[in-house]
């Protein structure tokens, strides 16, 4: 079948406001970060209920502000933070699938839950791919983020989504609010650690402004003299203490590898929770076993 | 070979080797890195490596049992492993090396000997991190070492060659940073868009060629490409 391509039109924009799919990987070995979905469970959802690939590109969007216009008929999908999001001026619901008419402007307002809205297009954004990805990352993509004016370039003959499909589906919010993040002992886990670390998993955390998507850095501070490591691997999840006492919990476009002890590694499904905390919430850890 | 694993959440695998950094420790985890990809193609999610380690994130369930196996049953090869000699043309007019003349100072050395010694190594390339095509190299003389700076620059340019603790560097692209930039390369070190986007490879050596400004200049106004001796 040949496809039509229509667009989507970026009237207006936040900063950071991004196009995401699940990333690149094949390029660690050239120090290229794998710049998935911040939260991949918001993300999965979306695609799961356009019936899109798992893969298919979606917009993260970090703050209100962004306005996008589409020129023809489509379905979209949202989830992950709970925002004011009007079609054409008027309120509509807070996830899901909608169903766009050609000149639909839909616009992101306030948010009211959460710090990280996705959403999805009926079979992905066709943005630029490079090194098998959309994600759009500085140095590998020609924009890092979204911009005033670009347009998006998608599917307009695709099958339709069949409307039954979401009558039972609820977006969850329950993880929006929830503190607790379950984390392993890290890489550079050992009984010296151990002690520093005793007061963080009694304490309260907080996020500090210091949150992007490379990481998150945590407000309170660890005091320590620990060696700087031999240059090593670091993930996604992962979290560093710096020579300062700062905890750094790296999410999906960190640098691949690191030299600050690694001493611990949050739970693949609780990053999400992280991801979605705005600065100056709080968070608790709870230990996993080795 | 004395090495540990260590196992981290549900689906990491950690493989540190238990000896200081070498060329020959080099050797020996490319050789394991090609081993493990190949043996376990379908079971990894994500493989990267360190100066000492390699880590692997497993797709689903750890395969440990059967890394050992392979760990323990292999042999070192004898065959030299081929690897390319790169000579890079490098700046250092205090100029574009904002931090020659403090770093010199800091040494206590001239600014010709500090030249004169970076010009004078052959660094190992190890590794990819950082940034996306920035190199891991040893091989810096050791009267070159110096602490990094307390105050990390906020944005340091695409081509600054830097030094840091132990290290010497490449900025690929444009980065805050707290190394001393001594010198400044019109080579691009990173091409997204290519479809090798880096042109050097783990095991390879990198040399570096004093230019002038003159020459840097040139360099600039084409493709610069790094000469292979």
């Amino acid at each position: 079948m040949i496809k039509d391509l229509g667009n989507a039109k970026i009237l207006s924009t936040g900063p950071q406001s991004l196009i995401r799919d699940l990333g690149r990987f094949g390029y660690f070995s050239i120090g290229v970060p794998v710049s998935g979905p911040l939260d991949h469970k918001a993300f999965q959802w979306n695609n799961h209920l356009l019936r899109n690939d798992p893969n298919d590109s979606q917009i993260e969007i970090n703050q209100p502000g962004l306005k996008i216009q589409f020129d023809s008929d489509t379905w979209i999908s949202l989830a992950g933070a709970k925002c004011d999001v009007k079609v054409n001026g008027s309120g509509t619901k807070y996830f899901g699938p909608i169903k766009i008419k050609a000149g639909d402007i839909l616009s992101f307002g306030n948010f009211e839950l959460g710090s990280l809205i996705y959403m999805g297009i009926s079979e992905g954004f066709q943005t630029e791919k490079v090194l098998g990805s959309r994600s759009q990352l500085q140095c590998i993509t020609s924009s890092s983020s979204l911009n005033k004016g670009d347009l998006l370039p998608f599917f307009t003959n695709s099958t339709p989504v069949p409307s039954n499909r979401f009558a039972k589906a609820k977006w969850d919010t329950e993880y929006l609010e929830k503190t607790e993040i379950r984390v392993y002992p890290g890489f550079d886990w050992n009984h010296e650690i151990e002690k520093i670390l005793d007061p963080a998993f009694k304490e309260r955390l907080h996020i500090s402004k210091l949150k992007n998507t490379m990481a998150a850095q945590l407000e309170e501070v660890f005091p320590n003299d620990i060696s700087p490591i031999a240059t090593a691997p670091v993930f996604p999840g992962s979290i560093q203490l710096t020579p300062s006492g700062k905890l750094i919990c790296l999410l999906s476009d960190a640098q691949v590898t690191g030299g600050y002890p690694r001493v611990l590694q949050i739970h693949e499904e609780d990053i999400s929770i992280l991801a979605q905390k705005k600065p100056g919430q709080e968070v608790r850890f709870e230990k996993l076993g080795v | 070979m004395k090495y540990k694993l260590n196992l981290v959440g549900k689906n990491f695998t950690e493989i540190t080797f238990l000896e200081e950094i070498s060329n020959e420790l080099l050797n020996k985890k490319t050789s394991i890195l090609n081993l493990i990809q190949s043996s376990f193609s379908e079971e990894i999610k994500d493989i990267r490596t360190g100066f000492k380690t390699i880590c692997i994130q497993w797709a689903n369930d750890p395969s440990n049992g059967e890394l050992k196996r392979v760990l323990k049953n292999h042999h070192p090869s004898n065959h030299p492993i081929h690897h390319n000699i790169w000579q890079i043309p490098v700046c250092y007019d205090p100029q574009l090396a904002p931090d020659l003349e403090s770093f010199a100072r800091l040494k206590n050395i001239s600014n010709s000997e500090v030249i004169r010694l970076h010009t004078s190594s052959d660094y190992k390339l190890h590794f990819f991190g950082f940034l996306p095509g920035f190199m891991y190299l040893s091989g810096l003389d050791p009267r070159l070492f110096c602490p990094r700076k307390k105050v990390p620059d906020l944005s340091i340019p695409k081509g600054s060659v830097a030094i840091g603790g132990n290290q010497t560097g490449i900025y690929p692209s444009s980065s805050p940073g707290g190394w001393h930039v001594i010198g400044r390369s019109p080579i691009s070190f990173f091409e997204a868009k290519s479809e090798n986007p880096v042109w050097a490879k783990p095991g390879d050596s990198i040399r570096f060629k004093a230019i002038s400004k003159e020459e840097l200049e040139e360099l600039n106004s084409g493709e610069a490409k790094p000469t292979l001796l």
